[in-house]
């Protein structure tokens, strides 16, 4: 995530530089829906990370250049935040 | 609670610390100076050695070895002698090297003005009048196996250029001009920080450099001189992105090279497209990013002089990321 | 008798005497030297009170410096945290290096001297104790305000070495910058008072017969070091008050736009910092080598070769100041120059080195704490000692200035130099001050932490900083491998930290301080500093024949005790000392001692109310508390320079001594020779920053004020200075009435004052003010020194007018009259060069 340069509009934990632009991911883990709308699961989430455009047309997050084997590793990071 | 994530960053190796840029050098004016390190650990280990054995002698040694060391003769040879003539030597030495690195060069040389400016550089590639042909910010092209001659000056408050495969540091002293020369000997991109602090986030003042072929250079040079851009890939949000650049205000500190934005308070964006890094090197470069830096860049480098755009929609970022992504 | 002739032969067989001593002595002079009880306690002006106090407040404010190191470890133990955020961490860094450099090292140092040496040379006290009092307690309200500015925020953050143009208004807007200038102001005030104390005390207070071949060799450094600070603290003095003239009044003296230079501060704040580092490492190795001789059981070897290895380091380190500038783009000549002489500073350290391996060689040294402390010490200071010069060559400062690489340097000298000294100090000499010894068990432990701690803390720095991590930033991008050397530094520093925190608890459980009963002499010292001791210090003062008297004389602790020495009684009813000659401590005079006083306590408390409020901007406050402080000194002034009813007394070995003298002899007289060459040196940067700033570009210079007016300034401080000296000279004439000679340096008084608003006043008349350029602001500059000068003046002449009014302005010659007319005679000086050189340079506008 810091390689790709998440952190420019979102905040997570280790992830810099906590922007302000997009939603907080601290508690992602617990969001039931990925940017109100899709369901969250795994494999929308890692195909979402790399190319959020093609689910969210009018998205502020663009498609991002992930390999999809990067785009499955963020997923899992994502899926350890504010788990309960 | 946080791992240590390994990171891949797109300049991660050029900015890197590993190996110690500092014993890595990658040109003539860093060559000397990584021989010198070298010899100088060497030696100072040496000689931290002796002591150390000096002083486990007198501590624990045998009556006989201890009383060599007992007297004022020890101290002289040790303390006096001994010092004077290593520290003469490598004085010489050091006075000679820096003599060397200091001297003008000969032969037509290529100038470039870089200005420090809190917290980003200001890039002027200089005609041979002296005279700016060409603006540029936060990364500096230079041909492989020519000497460059840096002036550097600051706008502002003391910074310092310091990129260690290339060369030694120099500070950026508002009020005067500075020369420093670099020269890389094979092509590839290589890591700067200001090493001045500037305050706010001084931590966060990196730069590139980009080392061409001089075929490769000279055609870089050429075209962007004459505004012959790449072509942009069709983007439906391209034209809008042009359109917000001015009607978002950004023209107002930002320069575009053939368009009507003049802006000079903020760096140039005419390549901004191309560049390693966002932010002055400390971002990668994606649309992603982009957007992120101009929604709200205080969030990322607190303090830097851009404000947020926050009034700007989804739809308004992803235009100028667009448009910002094709400026090349 | 030629003081400098030596002792009479006689004496050394006359002494000790035998005999006892008449009942009630020692009562009395346990009554003359009593402390005072409960709150008035703060009043006290003993060293043994002063001196512990001074010591446990440097070291808290090593404790609250270490404490801001430790958060800024850990926010760099990782990339990119938020532990401390950005603008927290710059405050942080900022206060870590101020408060360590001048509120712990260099007044530890002072501290240490107060404690120490009036022991070490038999002497009562120091000769100003009231003023060792006031610089005490400046220091003491003036530091915690300044470390308090953290809770507010406002805490500097421009780094301790403050460049401008960051720190001037436009880039420092807030009130923290002042915080740090005017902040420095009062400790600089304490620095310059403790060295004028230093010197005296070491020339003109040792037992008779410490020649100087005698004199313990903590003497010869705290001498070095006391000097070092006369020349070097007025470089940071001066500097100080241009950029605080800078930011309050926006005069240019380091803005290039308006014919000042950055590069000016850096000048004049490297001309103090560099001997600054040596100012603390000194002394420091000065206990080393005074410890070394008990730890390793056998004299100090090549005691001469130190001795002259702080004089050649004291010297040359005024040399090598653009060291630090290496990479600022100067000439390569002045870049050669500083090199070369950055190399042979570290001749005399390595000496210093040296000479201890000796000494231990000789010895059969025992491995207690205090000697584990020393030998962590030496091992560490020679690792820095290599990378400095290593620094010191130029090519290579250009790679590693200003990274981390130099972080691990300057810990590496300044923690092997004078922080491991220091805890060696705390335990040997612990049993001079507390009932209880601090434990030997705990102390290996506490060694161990912190010396371990250090290098895992320092080491790997070194290799940071050639990856590439500059100095003084809050994080650094993950990815780049910095990660691991920062986290190794993060644990040394929590080790390093337990280990002083172990140290903390130490002294909680075992320093119980004391005047009387202490530990005593632990570790078999062979110095003066052991001999039993009251509040009175030593019951007799001893004659001294070698250095280290108690060793060579079994007896004389002893003889010490039942008064068989100098001065067993107090004959004057008042607490005395004696004042020896310099080079052969040869008796001289009688000095009578001040007791506790409340004034120097309020002078010293108003003094730093008037530095921290006028850093709040509430003027009028600050002015209102600067006033009283002012009407304090003089209160205190007023009780000194009194004649004494017994004019000469009886110190034994038929030896008589006045109790009032006059003269080029006298302490008073030194002490105001030595203020005068330190308001001298500040008058000489400022010079210097004249000249600097003439020579950036000339289009910022015009014509100077009218150069005709010279004839009257000149003239009339000639005037001053010739009444001064007259009104002097006619002190000594019998028929004089009592005002005459008063009247005669008030009339030079005037006329130095007159003198001086000519020269403001036509400079007034010109188009130049402060804020036009940099000609304009040094010029200014230059007439606020002479006219705080003047206004100090005016306030002497106010005085001098009180005590002749009050017939106490003795003839034939008065110590109250002789030191006004000293500083009248040097503020005519100043004041004529002054105006000489802002109007004849440069010559051809």
């Amino acid at each position: 995530m810091n390689g790709a340069g998440c952190g420019s509009c979102h905040s997570a934990p280790g992830v810099w530089p906590e922007g302000e632009v997009g939603p907080s991911l601290d508690s992602f883990a617990q969001q039931t829906l990925i940017a109100g709308r899709l369901p969250n699961r795994a494999d929308i989430l890692a195909d979402y990370v790399r190319n959020a455009p093609k689910y969210v047309p009018q998205s502020g997050m663009p498609a991002m250049p992930l390999t999809e084997e990067e785009a499955r590793d963020v997923a899992a990071y994502l899926y350890t935040l504010g788990r309960r | 609670m946080w791992p240590l994530i390994s990171t891949r960053s797109a300049v991660g190796d050029a900015l890197g610390g590993w190996p110690p840029p500092v014993l890595d050098p990658a040109g003539p004016y860093a060559n000397p100076l990584a021989t010198l390190s070298w010899v100088l650990f060497g030696g100072a280990g040496l000689v931290f050695l002796v002591v150390l054995a000096a002083l486990w002698i007198a501590l624990f040694g045998t009556a006989a070895r201890k009383e060599k060391l007992g007297g004022t003769r020890a101290i002289w040879i040790g303390g006096v002698a001994f010092p004077v003539v290593v520290l003469s030597v490598l004085l010489v030495w050091g006075l000679s090297m820096t003599g060397s690195l200091t001297a003008p060069i000969r032969g037509d040389e290529m100038r470039v003005k870089v200005t420090g400016e809190m917290w980003w550089w200001r890039i002027a590639y200089l005609g041979a009048d002296g005279g700016a042909v060409l603006h540029d910010a936060n990364e500096l092209h230079i041909p492989v196996g020519r000497p460059v001659v840096l002036e550097l000056e600051s706008a502002d408050v003391i910074h310092n250029f310091w990129v260690p495969r290339l060369s030694g540091k120099l500070d950026m002293i508002p009020g005067r001009t500075n020369i420093m020369r670099i020269q890389a000997d094979a092509p590839g991109v290589f890591g700067g920080q200001c090493a001045e602090y500037c305050g706010g986030p001084h931590a966060l003042m990196g730069f590139v450099v980009v080392a061409h072929h001089s075929e490769d250079f000279a055609r870089l040079m050429t075209a962007r001189r004459a505004n012959i851009r790449p072509p942009a890939p069709a983007h439906p949000d391209l034209a809008r992105g042009a359109q917000l650049f001015g009607s978002a205000g950004c023209a107002a500190c930002h320069r575009v090279a053939g368009t009507g934005a003049n802006g000079a308070a903020g760096p140039d964006l005419s390549y901004v497209g191309s560049r390693q890094t966002l932010g002055a090197g400390i971002l990668p470069n994606n649309r992603g990013t982009l957007m992120g830096w101009i929604g709200n860049s205080q969030a990322i480098k607190p303090g830097n002089r851009m404000p947020p755009y926050s009034m700007l929609s989804s739809d308004d970022l992803r235009a100028l990321a667009v448009y910002l992504e094709a400026q090349r | 008798m030629n003081p400098e002739k030596g002792l009479d032969p006689a004496v050394y067989e006359r002494l000790p005497r035998p005999g006892e001593r008449p009942e009630g002595e020692l009562d009395e002079l346990n009554r003359i030297w009593a402390a005072p009880t409960g709150i008035a306690k703060l009043t006290a002006v003993n060293n043994n009170y002063v001196g512990v106090w001074y010591v446990a407040t440097a070291f808290l404010f090593f404790i609250l410096a270490g404490v801001l190191a430790l958060a800024m470890r850990a926010q760099l133990a990782l990339p990119l945290q938020g532990i401390l955020p950005q603008e927290t961490y710059n405050q942080f860094f900022t206060m870590h290096g101020t408060i360590m450099m001048f509120l712990f090292a260099v007044p530890i140092m002072e501290a240490l001297g107060v404690l120490l040496l009036p022991q070490m040379l038999a002497a009562r006290d120091l000769p100003f104790p009231r003023l060792s009092a006031y610089a005490f307690w400046a220091y003491f309200v003036g530091g915690l305000c300044f470390f308090a500015s953290l809770f507010f925020g406002l805490a500097p953050n421009g780094g301790w070495f403050m460049y401008p143009p960051l720190t001037s208004t436009t880039y420092s807007p807030g009130i923290n910058a002042d915080f740090w200038l005017l902040g420095i102001g009062f400790i600089e005030i304490s620095a310059i008072a403790g060295a004028i104390e230093i010197i005296v005390g070491v020339l003109r207070t040792r037992a008779p017969g410490m020649s100087l071949r005698e004199m313990p060799i903590f003497a010869w450094g705290m001498l070095v070091f006391a000097g070092m600070i006369v020349i070097a603290f007025p470089a940071v003095i001066l500097g100080t008050l241009l950029l605080e003239l800078e930011r309050a009044l926006n005069w240019p003296f380091f803005d290039p736009t308006r014919g000042g230079d950055p590069a000016l501060w850096q000048h004049l704040f490297w001309f103090f910092g560099h001997p600054e580092v040596y100012i603390i490492f000194l002394p420091a190795s000065a206990l080393v080598s005074m410890m070394l001789p008990a730890l390793a059981r056998t004299r100090l070897v090549g005691h001469n070769l130190i001795v002259l290895a702080f004089l050649a380091t004291g010297f040359i380190s005024f040399g090598v100041w653009s060291h630090h500038m290496f990479a600022t783009g100067m000439p390569a000549l002045s870049v050669g120059f500083f090199s070369a002489a950055s190399m042979a500073v570290s001749v005399p350290a390595g000496i210093q080195v040296f000479s201890w391996i000796a000494t231990f060689a000789c010895g059969k040294p025992v491995f207690n704490t205090p000697t584990l402390f020393v030998i962590g010490g030496l091992v560490t200071f020679v690792i820095g000692g290599l990378t400095g010069v290593m620094v010191a060559l130029v090519p290579f400062d250009w790679q590693v200035h200003d990274t981390h690489f130099i972080v691990a340097h300057l810990h590496y000298v300044l923690i092997g130099g004078a922080v491991f000294p220091l805890f060696a100090v705390f335990y040997y000499w612990m049993g001079m001050t507390s009932r209880r010894a601090l434990s030997e068990r705990m102390g290996k432990w506490i060694f161990w932490l912190m010396f371990l701690g250090m290098q895992v803390i320092f080491l790997p720095m070194h290799l940071t900083g050639l990856m590439g991590m500059p100095r003084r930033v809050y994080t650094y991008m993950p990815g780049r491998d910095f990660e691991i050397t920062n986290m190794i530094s993060t644990i040394g520093a929590f080790i390093f930290a337990t280990g002083v925190l172990l140290f903390v608890i130490e002294l909680a459980r075992n320093f119980r301080f004391t005047v009387e009963d202490d530990a005593g002499n632990v570790y078999k010292g062979g110095t003066l500093e052991w001999l039993p001791t009251g509040l009175y210090s030593t019951r007799s003062i001893p004659l001294v024949r070698s250095r280290y008297p108690l060793w060579d004389d079994p007896n004389i602790c002893k003889d010490v005790e039942e008064g068989r020495y100098f001065l067993p009684n107090a004959p004057t009813g008042h607490r005395e000392t004696l004042i020896t000659s310099p080079i052969r401590a040869t008796p001289e005079y009688i000095q009578i001692m001040p007791g506790p006083s409340l004034w120097p306590f309020l002078s010293a408390i108003f003094t730093a109310g008037f530095f921290v409020i006028m850093t709040v901007q509430a003027y009028g406050v600050a002015v209102f508390s600067g006033v009283l402080a002012i009407l304090c000194v003089l209160r205190w002034m007023w009780d000194t320079d009194r004649p004494v009813a017994v004019e000469h007394v009886d110190i034994g070995a038929g030896i008589a001594l006045p109790t009032y003298v006059t003269g080029s002899r006298t302490h008073g007289w030194w002490a105001m020779i030595i203020l005068l060459i330190v308001i001298g040196m500040i008058f000489l940067m400022a010079v210097f920053s004249y000249l600097y700033l003439y020579g950036i570009p000339p289009e910022f210079w015009i014509k100077p004020a009218d150069r005709r007016w010279l004839f009257p300034i000149v003239a009339l401080y000639a005037l001053a200075a010739l009444l001064a000296w007259l009104g002097r000279h006619v002190l000594t004439r019998k028929r004089v009435s009592t005002w005459a000679p008063s009247a005669l340096l008030l009339w030079g008084m005037v006329a130095a004052a007159a003198a001086f608003v000519i020269d403001f006043v036509t400079w007034r008349t010109t188009r130049i003010t402060g804020e036009t350029s940099g000609q304009g602001a040094i010029v200014h500059a230059l007439l606020a020194l002479q006219g705080c000068l003047v206004a100090i003046l005016a306030l002497m002449g106010g005085f001098l007018a009180a005590r002749t009014a009050r017939a106490l302005v003795t003839k034939p010659r008065n110590n109250t009259f002789d030191l006004i007319t000293l500083f009248t005679l040097y503020l005519a000086g100043q004041g004529a060069a002054s105006a000489l050189l802002t109007r004849l340079v440069p010559g051809g506008l």
